[in-house]
């Protein structure tokens, strides 16, 4: 297995609002790790904890208790931050600057000299589209615009991880279909990316790994493959309307999908539940396996409270 | 500290701040209020250069105070704000750098204001009185030193409280600290007070610094005839701001390094 790009480990954090009001636990001793070179979702319902957990592994606030790793290196040491890129949720920059203006200023930040800055620059503003209006002023852009120039400055220093707190949030869709590309673009160059997100389509079709949270824990992590594969179940197509009530329906959890037609059943129990049809007098015409999508699998998880 | 990316943030203050039009509205109406002074009707009587030079020091004072903690109050509550701060502390700099960056940018904007300021003043005596006054300086020296105390003050306030409340507070500080010296050490040495406000005056007398101190605006636009202002006396105010600005900064640091963004 690769080594971790980044590796949190039990963070807790919890908010006060008001002196005489108990504390809100925002998260709940959360663990995950990234591979290096895998790009893992965050999901989780509104106030789960994503942009907490994010927060902390820029080391904008601090955990309760718990730690980050970033490459190996303890996330408070601004040195780790030198191999990270980082996208705010709705960025927002100085309207009178112009997109090159913009990444010279972060170029300055990060100590790039400035004949490598140039190329770095005008490299980033073709990868996000923005190559012909490097020289406009940004109070000129739009929502879209401005979350691909934010994408670009993530980018800046080559990032080794890039750490993307709702990269789509408010976009239109043809924005999100732009932003998916250039996710797609770095995660072809081996970059590790971990973002959150809501929009589920965007994860399954940019992430290889993912992790959820609610209500500050986590209850589910891992490959994609993994985790929707696990769920995998089986449709039978019977070739002829069965009137007769299925046996054993506690112990095989089959599910009519199209009543007397069409019945799911969980992997584990194709072979018992094939045969309970054969003595039912079924006849079957097909049986195919049908994968979780990962919205179905994102709310079994957040609806059950983790569990299953 | 990396002196790349600590310049890269001061010189984003002054971008800022030329991009703001309160800068150019201080310095416009400073100056404007200035080249009106001649047209003041005791203006007419005997001591016009003395009068000119003392309105146009007071102006230009109150300028600087202005800049100094308007521009200091929103210079990083308004990062936090609109969360552009995310952008910079992403960066590998430490919140340290970034606090005293910021602080850097808001001096070098007063600085340069009250460069230019000088500048128009020294020509407008000149072309007035055909006087020139470099001297001028001196005060505004003074001026600037009591500005970055202000502004390390703001600044701090900043932190947590949002910019009115800052420059509040300031302006608290700033009127307090300029009637020290007469009232808080007789309400100290009154003793028919209660103990406790004399205390208390007595805490406040030892522990702010007496602003009036830098005020040497009179002097000077009297031409130093009575009182002349040495090295020695500007490198005594020197020392003492700069006790009081590091004082404030390094509470302000530590304050920012544990706030929650």
């Amino acid at each position: 297995m690769a080594p971790a790009a980044l590796e949190v480990l039990s963070l807790s954090k919890s908010y006060r609002s008001g002196l005489r009001r108990p504390p809100r636990r925002a998260l709940e001793g959360l663990s995950f790790a990234i591979p290096e070179g895998a790009v893992m979702g965050l999901l989780g319902p509104n106030g789960a904890g994503k942009t907490t957990t994010l927060k902390i592994i820029m080391d904008f606030i601090p955990p309760d208790a718990g730690e980050v790793r970033i490459l190996g290196r303890p996330w408070r040491d601004a040195e780790a931050r030198r191999q990270v890129g980082f996208l705010p949720e709705q960025p927002y920059f100085q309207y009178y600057l112009t997109p090159r203006g913009l990444l010279r200023h972060f170029g300055r930040l990060l100590g790039i000299p400035r004949d490598k800055a140039e190329a770095r620059i005008a490299h980033l503003l073709n990868l996000v589209g923005l190559g012909e209006e490097g020289d406009l002023q940004l109070s000129r852009f739009s929502r879209g615009m401005l979350q691909r120039l934010g994408i670009a400055q993530a980018l800046l220093n080559r990032p080794r991880l890039l750490v993307l707190d709702e990269p789509s949030g408010g976009l239109d869709p043809l924005g999100m279909v732009e932003v998916r590309k250039i996710l797609q673009d770095v995660k072809s160059q081996g970059t590790t990316i971990l973002f959150s997100s809501h929009q589920l389509s965007e994860v399954e079709e940019v992430c290889d790994h993912l992790c959820i949270i609610d209500r500050g824990r986590e209850v589910a992590q891992g490959s994609m493959q993994e985790l929707l594969g696990r769920e995998e179940s089986y449709e039978v197509t019977l070739k002829e309307r069965l009137e007769a009530s299925l046996p054993g329906g506690e112990e095989l959890s089959w599910e009519w999908v199209l009543p007397g037609r069409r019945v799911r059943f969980p992997a584990r129990m194709l072979n018992d539940s094939l045969q309970v049809l054969a003595r039912g007098g079924a006849v079957v015409e097909e049986v195919r396996p049908v994968h979780l999508t990962l919205e179905e699998f994102f709310l079994r998880k957040v609806e059950g409270g983790g569990a299953g | 500290m990396r002196v790349g990316a600590f310049s890269a943030v001061a010189l984003g203050v002054v971008r800022d701040a030329l991009h703001q039009k309160i800068f150019y509205v201080l310095v416009a109406v400073a100056l404007a209020m200035f080249m009106m002074v001649p047209a003041l009707p005791s203006a007419q009587v005997g001591v016009q250069l003395d009068l000119l030079r003392d309105g146009f020091l007071g102006l230009i004072s109150l300028m600087g105070f202005l800049l100094a903690v308007i521009l200091a109050a929103g210079v990083v509550h308004r990062d936090l704000e609109r969360r552009t701060a995310y952008f910079v502390l992403s960066k590998p700099l430490t919140r340290r750098l970034y606090y005293l960056a910021k602080f850097a940018g808001v001096m070098l904007i007063v600085a340069l204001a009250l460069a230019f300021s000088w500048l128009v003043g020294l020509l407008f005596i000149y072309a007035k009185f055909g006087v020139f006054n470099p001297g001028l300086g001196k005060a505004l020296f003074t001026v600037f030193l009591e500005c970055a105390i202000l502004a390390s003050l703001t600044l701090l306030l900043s932190v947590h409280a949002s910019p009115v409340v800052s420059c509040f507070g300031t302006l608290l500080f700033y009127v307090v600290c300029h009637l020290k010296g007469e009232y808080l050490s007789e309400a100290m040495a009154d003793t028919s007070r209660n103990l406790l406000l004399r205390g208390m005056s007595g805490f406040f007398y030892y522990i702010l610094p007496n602003l009036g101190f830098f005020n040497i605006n009179e002097t000077v636009a009297h031409g130093e005839r009575s009182f002349p202002v040495g090295a020695a006396d500007l490198l005594a105010m020197l020392v003492l701001a700069a006790s009081f600005t590091a004082a404030f900064l390094v509470v302000g640091v530590e304050l920012f390094r544990r706030r929650e963004i």
